[in-house]
């Protein structure tokens, strides 16, 4: 059996570490200046499983399919105003729309804080306001279609001020 | 002029209902929505020591003319001066009404009229 040549396999490591390396400096930079969100844990916690299965029943909510787009801040210096706005490309047509949008708060007192109940009249799906957070966690949009499909989006906020008591 | 006359007082149920100037049929506008309420949780103590019972808002309904268009179910987790912006189809000429309801049995509403321009 040949040896590997030594010059080789010094070679070939090095450059692996090297990549190594430059991909942690990289990723490291860019939760430094905030650009990528810490990623979320793939399932809620169990309470907010809970309040999941009180809304929906045994529903799955299906993530990550770009029909919900949330619009948080990464963080929120303030936890009485945190400006949140949802948005879904299913259009608003009479036999199929978005019929509720929920917004959930994993480590508020209240976990599921608002429902809008929307119908085709509004002709697209979007809200916009403000809600209070008690300290930083995830925020969770679902919409619901009319046609009992749902679909969700989540995203940490990190909250300094308490807005809850 | 004294403090108390530079802090703005908060005059519950006081609401404003903001529509585009210029809307034409078949138009998506903006609405934009706000009243004035403390939306408190309950869990705030008063600077005596006194805890400050809950009041807010937990349900807002919006009617375009006679129909219902929009039902929202809120708790005490909306911040104050609950604002809300959304869409609607301009299709008809008639007048858009809120009516917010709170968890102590106050009722406010709030309407406007959604005209057409001169085409």
């Amino acid at each position: 059996m040949p040896a590997t040549p030594r010059r080789r396999f010094l070679r070939s490591s090095g450059l692996a570490l090297l990549a190594l390396a430059t991909r942690d400096v990289w990723l490291g930079a860019q939760r430094l200046l905030g650009l990528v969100r810490p990623r979320l844990p793939d399932d809620p916690p169990w309470k907010v499983q809970q309040v999941l299965k009180q809304l929906f029943g045994d529903r799955p909510v299906q993530e990550g399919q770009g029909h919900v787009q949330l619009d948080v801040p990464t963080v929120a210096a303030d936890g009485r105003v945190v400006p949140v706005m949802i948005e879904s490309d299913v259009p608003m047509t009479a036999d199929r729309y978005v019929k509720g949008i929920h917004i959930l708060v994993d480590n508020n007192p209240d976990i599921h804080l608002a429902e809008f109940r929307l119908t085709p009249e509004i002709g697209q799906a979007f809200v916009s306001t403000r809600i209070k957070m008690r300290m930083t966690s995830p925020v969770r949009a679902i919409i619901e279609t009319s046609d009992g499909a749902l679909w969700g989006a989540a995203a940490d906020v990190r909250v300094t001020v308490n807005g809850c008591g | 002029m004294g403090v108390a006359e530079v802090t703005r007082r908060l005059e519950v149920g006081a609401a404003r209902v903001l529509v585009p100037t210029t809307i034409r049929r078949g138009d998506v506008i903006d609405v934009r929505a706000l009243v004035e309420h403390p939306m408190a949780t309950g869990l705030f103590r008063d600077p005596d020591g006194h805890s400050i019972p809950a009041h807010f808002i937990n349900d807002v309904s919006v009617t375009y003319g006679d129909r219902e268009v929009a039902h929202f179910v809120w708790t005490s987790g909306i911040s104050r001066d609950p604002f809300v912006e959304f869409p609607l189809r301009a299709d008809r000429e008639a007048s858009l009404a809120f009516t917010w309801k709170d968890n102590t049995g106050g009722v406010y509403t709030q309407q406007v009229a959604i005209r057409f321009a001169a085409q």
